[in-house]
């Protein structure tokens, strides 16, 4: 047998070697995938059901307008997007939903690390003060916006107060020039227990040699403060800017029961405007519309703060 | 926390968020402020004891049937239970089981999702503006077809009543709770400032004039009582613009045939307006915003001399101010007085209607519960519970009615500007089936007036061309027009 004859046939028992290893392998993988699959079965079938079909349904809903009771009716392409950009209201209600973040995510970021702090000084009795600052947890959305519906009522309210005082009338919710700044004030209310208790748990993890060996350095408490608990806390502060921010984007709850919007849509949040169109104007696909923009507006304000913001993190 | 357990809750939070993004979600089924028909005030009631359903029956030839209604405190408490009871007991074939579904918003979204399950009630009360909607969603049984089966006879129903729930020449539903606006006043406060509380300001012009003597300032110059006080509510807008002889929409309130196009935007239409925001330029109204309770609350603090609500609010209003200051009643303000006899008001509050995905046992159960409750009896007790009308006229024979009508000499204007309204398609109201959205386009028309964001003029053109445009893809989407 010439050699290059037996090159050959070494060469493809060789080959067929190598196949039967790669049909193995590939037998193993489709085995392992499926096995993968079983697994996250349960997860998949979950947000195929309540995330991607609904999410799809969205897309093909906001292509069409539709009867009152939702059934689409017409196809009509990309009109409800452009509806959304001509008329004024999806421009004001964006812009309404940023000033409310502003209004609430910094502020009750601030307050709460205030009471942070002072929960975290060494007294007699403090765990009743961290009670106290952190007691809004217990009490749901719409009974403090009850509440304030009533502490901001134009006759029995806070206004009865200050006219004991000469004060008179404040339009809290009946003014558009103040009624955003009123149902601000009730969510940062309802939003500092949370944040006082996340940022006083973290506050508590900052190991106490930092501290002992600044104060042997000679930095003063606020020194300390600047140099060392904030920046230590910079992870807290960043979940708390993510999560505020994206609740704040949801706001529903304080706007139905004590605004619906109003006055002059100067409180028509995002969402409650994509609740109003869906459920009272009957408009299903200009609302669809509307949540698949709120949808990539929340993806691109999310990705760009873990791009940027995330960077000037310190983990521990 | 560790980077990987952060970056995971991230991406778990981020997820939660695009679910509900994607789908808009009801929350928390509160009171609507905005669209809620004229608001009955919980009356007083003395001891009244809260009567408990008898128990269903056991036979089975029984036609049970559920009975949505909107009904709250009191009247939803008490009132509806007892005459759902009384029609238990007239009879033993059908058993009603009232069930209250929220606001009338509330009640017909249910409705609207049910439609899909077929666990629908046979019989539902829903409000005034509904009625086209419910039509054109043929998902309803005229009443007229069992009123003809029946041989039933309406002649001593209210026809101004009847006239409001009538499509297509058809009675599409049997009236139940109805009201008008009225204007209500302090008598005390009339005759301190000089006007006589028996003859109250009747035009446009004369409740100005009064509320300029009724207005009260402290020495710095504030306001402490406001002359008069609304809210700010489309109904009162229909109204106001009925008695001015005004139409809503096109073809005759869409009553001749289909509205296509809204047309509030008329002189009329604006004159309400300017009136309204005279009065508010000058001081003399207080801002309650859009929210009826809160301007009854001030009235009953003594802080509006007059202000405008429905007649079914009477008996709450008399009950809560009873001892501190006599209330007087008035019409509604018109225009002119020439408008008094051309023109009325547009009866507003609810109707029952017999949903007809129910089988035929069922609807004829539930014509048997809608014939028992237009009954005198039951409409004197449902009349004297809360300040809603009677659908008929012999329910003011009925003693409880009449002993109700000494007590209550207010309610008298209440009955005699229903009876003074010629029925005509102005006072039949406005037919269209996107009623909802167009009530609040118009109030935010109002706050755009009285913001001085837009003339009277401006704003109304706008809300009638968002109205015209709702009303066109209404029409297209029920496969109206083409």
């Amino acid at each position: 047998m010439p050699q290059s004859q037996m090159q050959n046939i070494l060469s493809t028992n060789n080959q067929q070697k190598i196949s039967l290893r790669a049909k193995g392998k590939r037998k193993r993988a489709i085995k392992n995938f499926i096995e993968a699959m079983l697994y996250l079965s349960p997860a998949l079938i979950l947000f195929m059901a309540f995330v991607f079909i609904p999410l799809f349904r969205s897309f093909q809903i906001s292509a069409h307008i539709t009867d009152p009771i939702g059934r689409l009716a017409k196809f009509v392409g990309l009109l409800n997007y452009q509806r959304l950009f001509e008329t004024p209201n999806f421009a004001n209600s964006l812009k309404k939903t940023f000033l409310f973040i502003l209004y609430t995510v910094p502020t009750s970021i601030l307050v709460s690390l205030g009471l942070a702090v002072l929960g975290d000084l060494r007294l007699k009795g403090i765990s009743f003060f961290r009670m106290v600052f952190s007691v809004t947890i217990a009490i749901s959305g719409a009974t403090a916006s009850l509440m304030f519906k009533y502490i901001y009522h134009p006759t029995v309210g806070v206004n009865y107060l200050l006219s004991l005082v000469g004060i008179s009338n404040i339009p809290w919710l009946v003014s558009q020039q103040t009624a955003l700044m009123s149902v601000a004030l009730t969510t940062v209310w309802l939003q500092i227990g949370m944040n006082t208790v996340l940022i006083l748990a973290a506050m508590q993890t900052i190991p106490e040699e930092l501290y002992e060996s600044a104060m042997i350095d000679g930095a003063s408490g606020w020194r300390r403060f600047i140099h060392i608990t904030l920046p230590l806390l910079s992870s807290t502060f960043f979940f708390l800017l993510v999560v505020d921010m994206l609740a704040a984007f949801q706001t529903f709850t304080p706007i139905h029961i004590m605004t619906s919007g109003g006055p002059l849509e100067s409180t028509n949040l995002l969402v409650y405007s994509i609740y109003r169109e869906f459920y009272f104007n009957g408009k299903f696909g200009f609302a669809a519309a509307q949540s698949i923009m709120l949808f990539f507006i929340m993806l691109v304000l999310t990705s760009f703060q873990f791009v940027f913001v995330e960077r000037k993190v310190y983990y521990e | 926390m560790s980077k990987k357990l952060f970056h995971f809750m991230g991406v778990l939070i981020i997820f939660a968020m695009i679910l509900s993004a994607c789908q808009p979600k009801a929350e928390v089924p509160v009171e609507e402020p905005v669209v809620e028909p004229p608001v009955v005030e919980e009356p007083v009631v003395e001891e009244e004891p809260m009567p408990t359903l008898a128990p269903p029956p056991e036979e089975e030839e029984v036609v049970m049937i559920d009975f949505w209604h909107s009904m709250g405190g009191d009247l939803g408490g008490i009132a509806i239970p007892q005459m759902a009871n009384d029609f238990n007991a007239s009879q033993s074939k059908c058993y009603v089981e009232p069930i209250f579904q929220g606001s009338y918003d509330d009640a017909l979204n249910k409705l609207r999702a049910s439609l899909q399950t077929q666990d629908v009630p046979a019989v539902m009360q829903l409000y005034d503006i509904g009625t086209r909607l419910m039509v054109d969603l043929q998902m309803i049984t005229p009443v007229q077809e069992f009123i003809d089966k029946d041989n039933y006879d309406v002649s001593d129903l209210e026809p101004n009543v009847l006239a409001y729930y009538t499509a297509d020449g058809k009675q599409a539903s049997m009236p139940f709770n109805t009201s008008t606006p009225m204007l209500y006043y302090n008598k005390d406060m009339f005759a301190a400032a000089g006007l006589d509380p028996e003859s109250p300001p009747r035009t446009f012009e004369e409740v100005w004039e009064a509320a300029r003597v009724l207005t009260q300032y402290d020495d710095s110059g504030n306001v402490v009582v406001s002359g008069i006080s609304m809210s700010i509510y489309g109904w009162f807008f229909e109204q106001y613009l009925a008695v001015s002889g005004g139409y809503y929409a096109n073809n005759a309130n869409g009553r001749d045939a289909l509205a296509t196009e809204a047309t509030f935007n008329s002189p009329e239409g604006v004159a309400i307006l300017e009136w309204w925001k005279g009065m508010w330029d000058e001081g003399l109204m207080g801002n309650y915003g859009r929210v009826n309770a809160d301007v009854r609350t001030a009235f009953y603090a003594e802080q509006t001399a007059m202000f405008v609500d429905s007649t079914a609010v009477l008996r709450g209003a008399m009950d809560t101010v009873e001892g501190k200051f006599d209330i007087g009643t008035a019409y509604l303000p018109r225009p002119n007085e020439a408008a008094f006899d051309t023109s009325g008001t547009i009866i507003g509050g609810g109707s029952l209607w017999i949903i007809s995905d129910s089988s035929p046992e069922e609807q004829a159960c539930a014509w048997e519960f809608i014939k028992f409750q237009a009954s005198p009896e039951q409409q004197a007790y449902w009349h004297t519970m809360s300040g809603y009308f009677p659908i008929r006229e012999t329910a003011y024979d009925v003693p409880l009615a009449q002993e109700w009508r000494e007590q209550y000499p207010q309610f008298k204007t209440a009955v005699d500007q229903l009876h003074i309204a010629p029925n005509n398609r102005v006072t039949q109201g406005g037919l269209i089936g996107v009623f909802p959205t167009a009530r609040q386009t118009i109030e935010g028309a109002i706050e755009e007036v009285l913001a001085d964001v837009a003339t009277p003029q401006e704003a109304l053109d706008k809300a009638a061309q968002i109205v015209t445009d709702a009303i066109e893809e209404y029409n297209i989407s029920m496969g109206l027009v083409d």
